[in-house]
């Protein structure tokens, strides 16, 4: 029986070779798209899976409403929080509180970033990651203690056996040494941390001075909670408000506390371990996150691909089985039974996907590699996973391809098939099937590729996109963490001297800010007590020159106006004085100035202190365009009295390379700052990590859009060669009727196509609704149009063009008299 | 004279061997004969008159159709020469599978741009005129060998050709479907069209006007045929 199965497949595969390549080749290529995407899937959904007891671990978020600006959650909580949660519940076995730092490692003069993680010692017991060398019991007890991850000390030391070697880190200028107490084991899955190449005890300094430890409304970090039980998270969970409205409200004049009412604007949720990948995405400060329905998306995009792979192995299937009639009636004239002959074509079509599916796991460990490093993320094969697919592909996909044809075939009556000059009646009802096909291939294709096509016009859209400052020519570096007016002078004139530079400037804001401070503003003599929760920044001078700001009414500031010059940190402190200032747009806006116009000359107060708007400019887009631009008010600093608090630079060069001037500028920093690495980068480097998500992202669905096609494109070539085949003796009788060559091309043509239209117009509405809600989650989107549709239709469409006009050309020129023989 | 061809010759090269079909042919066809060609299986009748309808070119040799030279022609207006002057009877009836009758009929008509109603009225008649309206609707595969034959007959007829190309119209129908075949031809032929038919029975060849012998790709004798 197998024998005559082989024997049957190998026989059908030397009559038509061409068919059989194809059907093969876009089994594979579907079965390689699917295991690939499928791999990148399951890796997204492993975060953290790996963690010992992950189940039990949970992130305490807080929640934030405040005037003016549209709530939030962040995954930074005050350490404030930490003694007293201790305190109240008892279901909490474990607490870790973690700083995310960049620590340089000095050696050798020069500063090398890791990704770094400052951390209570009880880090371990609450995530039960691996050391391969030293103790988690120790290894963070003592205050100069450090943990590198095995990369990390590969990088150093070029071994992992490194306990009790020595490291120098530099954070914000101060120095500080260290000894290797511990190495990480490089984690199985990915998860929380998984990124973390230096742990070190948080500074006991630290601890008693920074804001974070001691005030409610301020926060550096985040705290993880380890509970005895899964079933604690929802009973601590209920009563948060109560330990909110407990422990965090005081006097209005007590620094620490929220006020007498904290449950108005401030709440605090437990954020299970295990979903946190995904539940990242919305929340500020939170870990390394993936949008859930983009990561089912590219899961779907891939099951698709399988699916038009499997289409096309039916499609060629029952094409072929119209040629295999014949041989069916012959054999069942001469005896064979049904059931013998639905094996016979089941069996073939089974070998012929297993087949593919051999070849598509061979692409698969090419491929995979490729979308690891399209996608960012460190996807491997995982032969667990692969083989547990691999049977179901092959008798799902298998039973897919083989059944229809198996019932046709042998249920062909012989006498039906040997009388009929040609085809049996059958045929047009396979006919009708193999267009549906083709239509749901191209739909499906379609769809993809228009969505593709979406996602890149937007990522493009959003990297190009008006930010309301001239990028180009502008190189911005790190905070200067000195808060000293002599030394932020002395910055000042060194980078000053580095030939090149036009402007130059310091602002407490920059693309990709490191730290915000908000304070609430209200609107001096009006009805409506309009108050907005403002994003706080200084300008120093240049600044205008630097960034080039447009002004959209009233005027920039200007050193001759006295009141120009903004606060010192006492005036802040205190909240006293005048101060003329400008807004952005979206500051104007929410004081409810219908246009910018309106809100020049008007004064808003915070407390005591009163600010005049001088001016308004259009916003600033310093965050990533899936948050919307806050409304800022920016006070003018021209570092005569009082520093800024930890400016950051910024540099207008011309007729200088990038990279000529990024050298001349850390170097000149390096002379007055020699401890701090300057940094010096330009706004796309800075703000790499807004774009490259999305990017990366949109080049998995750019490949999967690409294999969707192609594989469609096969099915339509394959069937195009054999509808070609099929009807050569029609086009002969048209052309003896006077047919000439171009009608019988377009009528071929659009018999070939009419199926990818129709499924061009079945497309479009599914795309444009996915679309719909994809641009919603960006802040600054594109707006989706015709455009967008009737270029990936018109390329799609040109595509399969080429695909079927080989064939039909062929079919066109064939002379008619030999065209009429070919029965 | 309306056709004349001038030593034709029509040769088949496969890899190794060399078929003549048709060997220095030469005949003249005036408008409105009606010509039987009769020959024994394989002598190259059906070669000659696929050379006559224009869907195969001679290897050598010249076809004058009226006042134009067809082996000069390319394609494009051999295509319209075949639309516009041709009806075409194939020895297996060459009907589209996946079209109605009527559809078929209708196809003679389509590549004329002719306007739809116009072209439903010849159709009908055409079918009218064979006796196979009432098989309109159906499907070649649906029919009988007879019934086939004649719907190709009213697919050739429906253009209002001036030539007839025939090859064995009877070959598949029983003496009385044969007989209302042969009536249908030469009541075209009194109308006007000219005819070249290819047949095997000596008793419908005797209903032509004129007989054409062939033998081996030659045309043995050319006689014609008192009435
Ligand atoms: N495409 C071809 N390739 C090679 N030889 C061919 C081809 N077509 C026809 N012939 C040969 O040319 C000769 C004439 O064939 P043709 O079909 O004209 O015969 P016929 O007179 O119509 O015969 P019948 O009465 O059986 O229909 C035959 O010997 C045939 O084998
Ligand atoms: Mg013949």
């Amino acid at each position: 029986m197998f024998q005559a199965i082989f024997d049957g497949a190998l026989r059908e595969a030397r009559r038509h070779p061409l068919h059989t390549a194809l059907n093969i080749l876009g089994l594979a290529v579907g079965v390689c798209v699917f295991l690939t995407l499928g791999l990148l899937v399951r890796y997204e959904y492993s975060y953290n899976a790996s963690v010992p007891d992950a189940d039990r671990i949970v992130r305490l978020d807080s929640h934030w409403s405040l005037a003016g600006t549209a709530s939030y959650e962040s995954a930074f909580t005050s350490f404030r929080a930490v003694p007293f949660l201790r305190d109240d519940f008892p279901e909490i076995e474990n607490a870790v509180r973690i700083i995310p730092a960049t620590l340089q490692v000095r050696r050798e003069g020069q500063f090398t970033s890791f990704t770094s993680y400052q951390v209570d010692p009880t880090f371990f017991q609450v995530f039960g990651l691996r050391l391969i060398r030293g103790l988690p019991t120790n290894a963070l007890s003592r205050p100069e203690g450090l943990v590198l991850s095995e990369g990390a000390a590969q990088r150093l030391f070029g071994k992992t056996d490194v306990i009790g070697h020595n490291i120098e880190l530099v954070r914000d200028g101060q120095k500080t040494s260290h000894i290797v107490t511990g190495v990480l084991a490089q984690p199985a899955e990915p998860g929380v941390l998984s990124d973390a190449e230096i742990l070190v005890p948080i500074p006991t300094e630290d601890i008693n001075t920074r804001s974070c430890f001691q005030r409610w409304g301020s926060a550096c970090g985040r705290i993880y909670l380890k509970l005895h039980n899964v079933t604690d998270i929802s009973t601590i969970g209920a009563q948060l408000r109560d330990f909110v409205i407990h422990r965090a409200s005081g006097a209005d004049s007590d620094e620490t506390s929220l006020g007498t009412h904290p449950e108005q604007e401030f709440s605090l949720s437990l954020v299970p371990l295990l979903q946190q990948h995904f539940y990242d995405i919305t929340v500020r400060g939170g870990e390394e996150a993936a949008d859930r329905n983009v990561v089912n998306s590219i899961g779907i995009t891939g099951f698709l691909a399988l699916m038009l792979a499997c289409a096309n192995a039916v499609n060629l299937a029952t094409a072929r089985a119209m040629l295999r009639a014949r041989e069916v009636a012959v054999c069942k004239t001469l005896g064979a039974s049904r059931r013998r002959l639905f094996i016979q074509f089941m069996g073939e079509a089974l070998l012929t996907v297993a087949t593919a599916c051999l070849a598509g796991l061979a692409l698969c460990e090419v491929l995979t590699p490729v979308v690891a490093s399209l996608s960012g993320q460190a996807v491997t094969v995982r032969y667990g996973f692969v083989l547990l697919l691999w049977p179901l592909i092959v008798i799902g996909s298998g039973l897919a391809s083989g059944i229809y044809p198996a019932v046709v075939l042998s249920r062909y009556r012989p006498a039906a098939i040997l009388a009929a000059t040609r085809m049996p009646s059958g045929g047009r009802m396979d006919a009708r099937l193999r267009n549906a096909l083709v239509v749901v291939q191209f739909a499906i294709a379609v769809t993809i590729v228009i969505c593709t096509f979406v996602i890149d016009r937007q990522t493009a859209f959003i990297r190009n996109a008006d930010r309301g400052y001239t990028m180009s020519g502008l190189l911005v570096g790190s905070a200067i963490p000195a808060k000293d007016l002599a030394i932020q002078h002395k910055m000042l004139d060194a980078l000053q001297a580095v030939p090149g530079v036009k402007a130059l400037t310091f602002g407490e804001l920059g693309p990709n800010p490191p730290n915000q401070n908000k304070s609430t503003y209200k609107l001096v003599n009006s009805a409506e007590k309009v108050r907005v929760h403002l994003l706080f920044d200084r300008a120093g001078s240049e600044y205008f020159e630097t960034y080039n700001p447009r002004l959209l009414a009233g005027r920039w500031f200007d050193p001759k106006y006295g009141q120009d010059e903004g606060p010192d940190n006492e005036a802040l402190q205190k909240g006293t004085g005048n101060f003329n200032v400008v807004v952005n747009e979206t500051a104007a806006l929410r004081f409810g100035f219908t246009t910018p116009d309106a809100a020049v000359d008007k004064v808003i107060s915070d407390q005591g202190l009163r600010a005049t708007i001088i001016g308004v400019i259009s916003d600033f887009r310093f965050v990533s365009p899936h948050e919307p631009v806050e409304p800022e008010i920016i006070y003018y600093n021209s570092l005569t009295r009082t520093p800024f608090d930890e400016p950051i630079p910024a540099v207008r060069f011309d007729n200088a390379s990038s990279s000529e001037m990024v050298i001349h500028l850390n170097r000149a920093w390096a002379s007055v700052l020699p401890d701090t690495p300057a940094n010096f980068q330009s706004v796309d480097d800075r703000t790499l990590e807004f774009y490259q998500g999305d990017e990366r992202r949109g080049r998995i669905f750019t490949l999967g859009a690409i294999a969707a096609l192609l594989i469609a494109c096969l099915g339509l070539y394959s069937l195009a060669s054999f509808t070609a085949v099929r009807r050569t003796h029609e086009i002969g009788i048209r052309k003896t009727l006077g047919a000439s060559a171009r009608q019988i091309i377009l009528l071929l043509l659009g018999d070939f196509l009419r199926p990818v239209l129709l499924a061009c117009v079945i497309a479009s509405p599914i795309a444009w609704f996915a679309m719909r809600s994809w641009l919603s989650g960006f802040d600054q989107r594109i707006v989706l149009g015709p455009i967008h549709f009737l270029t990936a239709i018109s390329g799609a469409l040109f595509i399969a063009a080429m695909t079927v006009l080989g064939q039909t050309l062929r079919v066109a020129r064939s002379e008619p008299a030999r065209a009429l023989r070919a029965e | 004279m309306l056709i004349e061809l001038t030593h034709i010759q029509r040769l088949y090269r496969s890899d190794e061997v060399e078929t003549t079909a048709l060997c220095d042919i030469e005949l003249s066809v005036e408008a409105g004969e009606f010509v039987a060609i009769m020959g024994p299986s394989g002598c190259g009748k059906s070669t000659l008159l696929n050379i006559l309808g224009t869907i195969d070119r001679p290897t050598s040799g010249s076809y004058r159709f009226g006042d134009d030279e067809l082996t000069a022609l390319n394609e494009a207006s051999l295509a319209a020469f075949r639309r516009d002057h041709l009806g075409y009877i194939f020895q297996n009836f060459n009907l589209i599978d996946d079209l109605t009758i009527e559809r078929n009929i209708e196809l003679a008509l389509v590549y004329r741009n002719m306007p739809k109603s116009l072209r439903q009225e010849r159709v009908a008649s055409a079918m009218d005129h064979v006796g196979i309206a009432h098989r309109a609707r159906h499907y070649p595969s649906q029919l009988s060998g007879g019934q086939q034959q004649r719907a190709a007959i009213a697919r050739a007829i429906a253009g209002e050709p001036r030539l007839i190309l025939a090859d064995e119209p009877t070959g598949n129908l029983d003496t009385e479907n044969g007989a209302q075949v042969m009536d249908i031809l030469q009541h075209l032929n009194d109308e006007g069209a000219t005819i070249v038919m290819v047949t095997h029975s000596p008793s419908h060849a005797d209903l032509a006007k004129r007989r054409v012998d062939m033998l081996d790709g030659r045309i043995v004798l050319s006689a014609g045929i008192a009435i």
